[in-house]
C-alpha cells in the first residue's frame, strides 16, 4: 500500500530488496523512496526496520534488489558523503570529551585542522552542547549522548539524516528541542529519516511514514492518506451539530455509516467504513440537509491506530 | 601485556645474577640462546603481536563502535590499511622495546644480542600484526582464535620435525636468527639441525616480506567484502 500526495525528489531510492541472513529473511522485497522532509519508520521488534537502515547505510548489502543514495550504490563510499547516521546503540569512544569526539568524526569525514574545528563548534551548537562539550563522553546523560551523536551525524552536512530512535531516553523538554532541529533540518530540504518504536512520536514529527512488519512494507505516505485507504477499518468520526437527534437517523441512511451514537446532547460519534465515501457522501448529505455542522473531526487517524491496524492485518491469516 | 614484559625483565635479570654453580659472567650468545630465544621470540613477541592486533577491529565490533568507521566516505579497504598501520606502530614500539629492556637488562653483553634481534623482531612483528589483524577482521572472537594459533600452530607445529613447520612465521624467524646470529652460535647443531632444516637468512627475509604483504591483501579483501552485525 502506497500514498502520495505530492511529486517527490528521491535521494534514496530503495528497488525490490530483500535481504537473508541464513535462513532468516529480515526484507522481503521492498520498495521505496525517501525524498526530503521527515519520515518516520515504523514498526515492532523484529520488523526489518534496523536491517533498512543498516543497508541504506552501507553497512550490509541487499541479497537482492538494489538500493541508490543521490544516485549512487548505497554501499559506496561516494554515496556515505550523503548520508549521517545517528546509531541506536550509545557506544561510543566514550574516553574523548564531546567536542574531540565530533573533531574525530570530522576528521574521518577528511576535514582537517581548522576547517575540522570550525564544522565542530558548528554542529555542536546546533545541538545544544557547546556548555558541556568539553566533559568526557562518559560521563554524558543518555539525551547529552543522542545529541553528541547527532552532532557526529551531522558533521559533514549530509542530504539524508539517519536516526535510529533518536528521542530514545531523552527527557520530554529535549525531545520537543530534537523534534526541533529535525524540522529545520528537514525545511533545509534535508532527507530526515527517523526510526521509532514510540508511535505518538510520528504523529507530530512525520510528514510521511513508513510501516514495516515481518520484513515487508505495509504502508508508506501520509499518516492520513495511508488512513484514507484503509477502506474495511472502521473510522471513528466525531461531529458537533445543532441537533444530532435529527441528524443520526438520516446519516444512518448512508452506506458508510456503521453506527451512530449520540455522545452528549451536541455531538455524535459515528463509526464509519471507507473514509472516501464517507467523506464524499457525508458532504452530500451536509449541503443537502442544512446539517448546520460546527465541528467535524476524526478521531482515530494517530501512527498507533493505523498501526495497530495495518498489524492487525498483517497477521490475518488470507 | 607490561606485566607479561615486566615479569620476562625480572626472569632475565635474576638470571644474570651470579650464582654458586654458575659463577662466570654470563655471555652475549647465553643471553641470546637462554633468553632472547625461547623467552622473547617463542613467547612473548607472539604475544605482545596478538594482544594488540586481534583487538584492533574486534574490539571495535564487540564495542559497536565499528559502525562510525563503516559509515565513512573513506573505503573500507583505506579503513583496513589504517587498522594495519596503527597497530603495527604500536606493536612494534611494544616489541622492540620489550627487546631493547630484555637485552640491556644484563649490562653490556645485551648489545650484540639487541643487533642481531631486532630487524628480525621487526619483520616478524608485521608479518604477526597482518596475520592477527586478519583474524580481527575475520572473527568476532580474535583474540581466542590468535591465542589458539599462537600456542598451538607457532608453538608445537613450529617444534615438529618436517615440512609443517614452514607454515609458521617463527620457522622463518629463527631460520634468519640462525644464519645472521652466526656468532652468538644460535643455529641448532648436529642432528636437531637437520630436524630443523632451516631455510636461508635471504628466503626467510623474503616469505616474511610477502606473507605480511599476503596477510595485509587478504585482510583488505575479506573487510571490504564482510558485512558486521
Amino acid at each position: 500500500m502506497s500514498s502520495e500526495s505530492t511529486t517527490m525528489t528521491a535521494l534514496a531510492e530503495v528497488r525490490n530488496v530483500s535481504k537473508w541472513f541464513g535462513p532468516v529473511m529480515a526484507l522481503n522485497g521492498v520498495s521505496l523512496e525517501i525524498g526530503s522532509g521527515i519520515t518516520g519508520l515504523v514498526g515492532p521488534n523484529g520488523a526489518g526496520k534496523t536491517t533498512l537502515l543498516r543497508l541504506l547505510t552501507g553497512q550490509i548489502k541487499p541479497s537482492l534488489g538494489g538500493i541508490d543514495v543521490c544516485g549512487r550504490d548505497a554501499w559506496s563510499p561516494r554515496a556515505k558523503d550523503h548520508i549521517g547516521l545517528c546509531p541506536f546503540g550509545d557506544a561510543t569512544w566514550d574516553e574523548l570529551s564531546g567536542r574531540q569526539l565530533v573533531r574525530v568524526t570530522a576528521g574521518l569525514r577528511g576535514f582537517t585542522g581548522a576547517e575540522a574545528r570550525r564544522r565542530a563548534e558548528a554542529v555542536l551548537e546546533t545541538v545544544g552542547m557547546v556548555d558541556r562539550a568539553n566533559r568526557p563522553v562518559r560521563t554524558y546523560s543518555k539525551g547529552m549522548r543522542q545529541r553528541i551523536k547527532l552532532g557526529q551525524a551531522l558533521i559533514h552536512d549530509p542530504d539524508m539524516l539517519v536516526l535510529d530512535e533518536p528521542l530514545n531516553g531523552v527527557d520530554p523538554v529535549g525531545c520537543e528541542e530534537l523534534n526541533d532541529l529535525f524540522r529545520t533540518l528537514a525545511a533545509q530540504g534535508k532527507a530526515v529519516l527517523v526510526s521509532s518504536h514510540i508511535l505518538h512520536e510520528m504523529d507530530q514529527l512525520a510528514d510521511r511514514i513508513l510501516f514495516v512488519c515481518r520484513g515487508k512494507l505495509l504502508a508508506s505516505g501520509p499518516l492520513e492518506e495511508i488512513r484514507d485507504m484503509l477502506d474495511d477499518h472502521p473510522l471513528k468520526v466525531r461531529i458537533s451539530c445543532e441537533s444530532p437527534r435529527w441528524i443520526g437517523p438520516q446519516l444512518l441512511t448512508l452506506e458508510s455509516v456503521k453506527s451512530v451514537s449520540i455522545e452528549t446532547p451536541r455531538d455524535l460519534l459515528l463509526e464509519v467504513q471507507n473514509p472516501s465515501r464517507f467523506y464524499a457522501e457525508f458532504c452530500e448529505f451536509a449541503a443537502g440537509n442544512d446539517a448546520q455542522v460546527q465541528r467535524f473531526k476524526a478521531t482515530d487517524t494517530s501512527t498507533e491506530a493505523v498501526f495497530d491496524y495495518l498489524m492487525e492485518r498483517a497477521v490475518r491469516p488470507e | 601485556m607490561l606485566v607479561l614484559l615486566g615479569l620476562a625483565v625480572l626472569i632475565t635479570y635474576l638470571w644474570s645474577l651470579p650464582k654458586p654453580w654458575h659463577p662466570d659472567p654470563r655471555t652475549s650468545a647465553e643471553l641470546a640462546r637462554e633468553i632472547v630465544l625461547p623467552l622473547y621470540m617463542g613467547f612473548l613477541l607472539p604475544v605482545i603481536c596478538l594482544g594488540y592486533a586481534s583487538a584492533a577491529i574486534a574490539d571495535e565490533r564487540t564495542g559497536e563502535t565499528l559502525v562510525y568507521l563503516l559509515t565513512t566516505n573513506i573505503p573500507r579497504p583505506l579503513v583496513y590499511l589504517s587498522k594495519y598501520a596503527a597497530a603495527l606502530i604500536l606493536t612494534l614500539g611494544m616489541a622492540l622495546g620489550g627487546l631493547g629492556s630484555l637485552c640491556l637488562v644484563p649490562g653490556k653483553i645485551g648489545l650484540e644480542a639487541l643487533g642481531v634481534f631486532w630487524p628480525v623482531t621487526a619483520c616478524a612483528t608485521a608479518a604477526y600484526v597482518g596475520l592477527f589483524l586478519l583474524f580481527s577482521a575475520w572473527v568476532r572472537r580474535a583474540t581466542f582464535l590468535s591465542l589458539a594459533y599462537a600456542l598451538m600452530i607457532e608453538t608445537l607445529t613450529g617444534n615438529i620435525p618436517g615440512f609443517v613447520k614452514r607454515i609458521t612465521v617463527s620457522f622463518y624467524a629463527k631460520s634468519w636468527l640462525y644464519e645472521s646470529g652466526e656468532m652468538l652460535e644460535l643455529a641448532a647443531k648436529g642432528v636437531a639441525l637437520s630436524l630443523f632444516d632451516p631455510v636461508s637468512a635471504a628466503t626467510a627475509q623474503w616469505v616474511l616480506g610477502l606473507a605480511s604483504a599476503g596477510f595485509i591483501v587478504l585482510g583488505m579483501w575479506i573487510f571490504s567484502r564482510k558485512e558486521y552485525d
